[in-house]
């Protein structure tokens, strides 16, 4: 079947736009059949984007995917599930109350003279795929009861079991332990040996290194490189990867101005474990860690989401109990959160609507909204935050993620308030913005504002803060000073059992 | 950032439009069926016709200005009818005894506010589902107002209390001045007060209104509360027509409230809906059945009619809603 030397998968010239903004600029590349092929950029830089145009799930603006010199029909799932292409995601897409059988079969199952679910033919079909990869795996079991591990093969599985010549991977270890990867290495060793093609989109550069041959590096939604991974590093990959220079801003001490809040022994259920720190006025104080770690736990301890089992809470040396966010809005503590989309706006309200709802309190009188001196204080706040467009009246839905950050920046401005929780403020942000962002945290900061920064990006997290708390296993791991800061440091802490080799490695785990 | 400037800037002065675009295409719709009823029967155009349509639609209009709040806040309100009847009832039963009419009313407007706060509380505080609660005390309230009359009419209004309610100022029937009233009253909480912004954040996006500080269980509470208040003052109206509360009256009002306030505009999912709208889609509703039975058309007709108006409604909605 196979021809000499016709890849097993061509992508050509794939662009897509969302509202105006390219993310996908005009990539392509080849995938060898029996070939682990890298996929690697930073977040945003539109991995995932090409993998839902790969599955079909996303139609391109342009471009074109050829199985073994077939280009596909039409962008669409059934198109692409029948070309052969399936999708490991990295949330795996099962029914967790039904079985593993009646997972592998599920959209498309088998019949008894048409009508009836042929439950015997569908297990015994299951049952030979699974024997391959994992013995243990009882077709009849559901999938809740299983682990992790067990129900990634499960998808695996089904991927095989309806003849799967391609299977793009996304981030497949991020919930796997550490041995668990040696064995899924094992099962891409054996799919490579029956001529799969597979994508495989991973943060963490040394299982890459170990499993893949060669690889693509996209960033900003443009191809940079094509790279044969024997032949490179680490550290060039990743400059590869970021490839940008991050704007290093002045820093202002600010370690001897007074103490705005407080935590002491902060915890919470198992996700923050005895955390005490102090916060400055006119500080940057960046928070540090790995994927649960705990950091966007602790903020939504300081910002009432939530309630410590134990510790306490001091701002201004006063020891507060925040039962609600608004508690701590009314201590001047303001959360921009991690999602934007879930938990910071309301997208069918204008984004004058959403930059005045938390401050409708004092601008009411008698209950009644007085729009007239809100209106001028959010036009001028959007002045300065350079809101674009200049629209306040627009829903805050159709601006780019950015201004949406702006917007719900400028909510807490307009509440005066005077220590902001930023939460991955930049995520899923395009680079020009993020600039912009970095710009006015320094802008509040020099204000006198406090302002405590979570991020997974090291080189946000150092280009911003002037004192880094790293976590780790929802504890504190080190205090770092701005002159102690680097990739190295921060991810020595951070890292839960790396030995010294694999340092670098684990700051891509970080995402 | 260059992608900001294609945009387009959208005109900063017309900040608060009379009407928006989709009262507009209600408000077209109802002339569209108001012309073909005009063409039709003779008798539909005339004041005293146009005049009767809005009496007819009052109570539903009344009772939809309280769902559409709910809609808006992400909720719904099924148990708007018992909450009438239960409110007939005391009202009546008071007025009956010869307690003072004032009394009588507030009575009957603070069951209603009662059963609104039932709702809201095991809604916002118990954290049920509104669906599911309002069924359970759309049983429960009936059950209340049968038991309380034993299942009799509570007969013999007196001609006072039904004085308040019929009669006309000017050439407008007093029951459509008080929804007039009630409308306005409904407009400000949402445009100009806290409380509508709160409505429509928590119901836009409830956990983005958490974070920012809307205090959403108060909020809640109150707008079934709103709603509960508006089935009671509709349940006035009526009994002081018929000059008798019947433990059974408001039967399938919810169902007709939420028509009023889909074909306006307001979304099941909640953060979106127009005051404006739901008095239109009322007024539509109330015209066509005025329009069929002028028309001499069999009252399943009517059911037909109402059915294809509001999947219609939604139709064009869904089509022409676009992007946002």
């Amino acid at each position: 079947m196979e021809h000499l030397g016709m890849p097993r998968l061509r992508l050509e010239g794939l662009t897509k736009r969302y509202a105006g903004i390219t993310v996908l600029d005009d990539v392509g590349f080849d995938v060898q059949p029996g070939e682990v092929h890298a996929l690697l950029g930073e977040n945003g830089a539109g991995k995932s984007t090409l993998l839902k145009i790969l599955s079909g799930v996303v139609k391109p603006e342009h471009g074109t995917i050829a199985v073994d010199g077939v280009p596909l029909k039409a962008h669409s799932m059934a198109a692409a599930r029948s070309a052969g292409i399936a999708m490991i995601h990295q949330e795996l897409q099962q029914v967790p109350e039904l079985s593993v059988a009646q997972n592998m079969f599920l959209g498309h199952p088998m019949l008894k003279s048409g009508v009836l679910l042929d439950r015997k033919e569908m297990e015994r079909r299951a049952a030979i795929v699974l024997k391959d990869l994992d013995p243990t795996i009882d077709v009849k079991a559901r999938v809740k009861d299983l682990k992790v591990a067990s129900r990634q093969l499960v998808e695996i599985a089904r991927a095989l079991l309806f003849d799967a010549k391609i299977i793009a991977m996304d981030e497949p270890t991020s919930s796997l332990m550490p041995s668990e990867f040696e064995r899924l290495a094992g099962i891409i060793l054996d799919l490579q040996q029956r001529g799969v093609a597979i994508i495989y989109v991973s943060h963490k550069l040394d299982e890459v290194l170990r499993i893949c041959s060669r690889g693509t590096v996209l960033r900003d939604g443009k191809f940079v490189a094509a790279v044969t991974l024997a032949e490179t590093t680490e550290r060039k990959l990743v400059s590869m990867m970021v490839g940008r220079d991050i704007v290093l801003q002045d820093h202002h001490s600010s370690a001897l101005s007074d103490v705005v809040l407080r935590a002491h022994r902060l915890s919470w259920s198992d996700k923050v474990k005895d955390v005490s720190f102090e916060l400055h006025r006119g500080e940057v104080l960046g928070v540090a860690g790995l994927v649960g770690a705990g950091r966007t736990e602790l903020m939504q301890l300081l910002s009432g989401l939530h309630q410590p089992s134990s510790g306490e809470i001091y701002v201004h040396g006063t020891l507060r109990k925040f039962g609600k966010s608004r508690d701590a809005i009314q201590c001047g503590i303001g959360l921009v959160p991690e999602e934007r989309k879930r938990d910071g706006i309301v997208p069918l309200r204008s984004a004058f609507a959403n930059a005045a709802l938390t401050s409708w309190p004092r601008f009411a009188r008698f209950g009644w909204r007085s729009e007239g001196r809100v209106r001028a204080k959010v036009d001028h706040l959007f002045d300065e935050l350079q809101l674009r467009p200049r629209s306040p009246d627009k829903p805050i839905g159709l601006f780019s993620g950015g201004n949406q950050q702006k917007i719900i920046l400028a909510r807490w401005l307009l509440a005066e308030t005077e220590i902001l929780l930023l939460d991955e403020p930049t995520r899923g942000i395009d680079v020009g913005a993020k600039q912009e962002i970095y710009r006015l945290v320094h802008d509040l900061a020099a204000q006198g504002r406090s302002i405590i920064v979570v991020s997974s990006e090291l080189l946000e997290i150092m280009a911003l803060s002037d004192r880094v708390l790293v976590m780790r296993e929802g504890r504190l791991a080190a205090e770092l000073g701005r002159d102690e800061l680097t990739e190295d440091t921060i991810m020595q802490h951070a890292a839960v059992t790396a030995a010294p080799e694999t340092m670098e490695s684990a700051s891509w785990a970080m995402h | 950032m260059g992608h900001a400037l294609t945009m387009g800037q959208t005109p900063r002065k017309p900040r608060l439009p009379v009407i928006n675009l989709r009262d507009a295409g209600t408000l077209i719709g109802l002339l569209v069926i108001g012309a073909v009823f005009a063409a039709s029967a003779p008798s539909f155009l005339t004041q005293h016709n146009l005049i009767n349509i809005l009496q007819q639609s009052s109570i539903n209009a009344c009772v939809a200005l309280g769902m559409t709040l709910v809609i808006i806040s992400g909720g719904i309100d099924l148990s708007v009818g018992p909450t009438a009847a239960l409110s007939a009832v005391i009202t009546a039963t008071l007025v009956v005894s010869g307690m003072p009419l004032p009394i009588a009313l507030l009575a009957g407007l603070a069951t209603g506010l009662l059963c609104g706060f039932v709702n809201g509380a095991l809604i916002a505080v118990a954290g049920l589902q509104p669906f599911i609660v309002t069924l359970g005390t759309l049983s429960l309230y009936r059950a209340m107002a049968l038991i309380f009359t034993n299942g009799n009419p509570v007969l013999g209004l007196s001609p006072s209390f039904r004085h308040l309610f019929n009669g006309s100022i000017g050439i407008f029937p007093i029951p459509v001045l008080i929804v007039g009233v009630a409308s306005l009253v409904a407009w400000c909480v949402l445009s100009k007060t806290p409380l509508g912004e709160y409505i429509l954040a928590v119901g836009g996006n409830e956990e983005a209104a958490r974070v920012a500080g809307v205090p959403v269980v108060r909020t809640k509470i109150a707008t079934y509360m709103i709603s509960g208040l508006a089935a009671s003052l509709g349940a006035m109206i009526l009994i002081g027509r018929l000059g008798a509360a019947e433990p059974v009256l408001g039967n399938l009002w919810e169902l007709d409230a939420i028509a009023a306030a889909a074909i306006g505009g307001a979304s099941l999912m909640g953060g979106k809906g127009s005051i404006v709208g739901t008095l239109l889609g009322a007024v539509v509703l109330g015209a066509m059945r005025n329009g069929l039975t002028l028309l001499n058309v069999q009252a399943f007709y009517q059911l037909l009619a109402t059915g294809i108006i509001i999947i219609a409604a939604m139709l064009v909605d869904r089509f022409t809603r676009g992007t946002a």
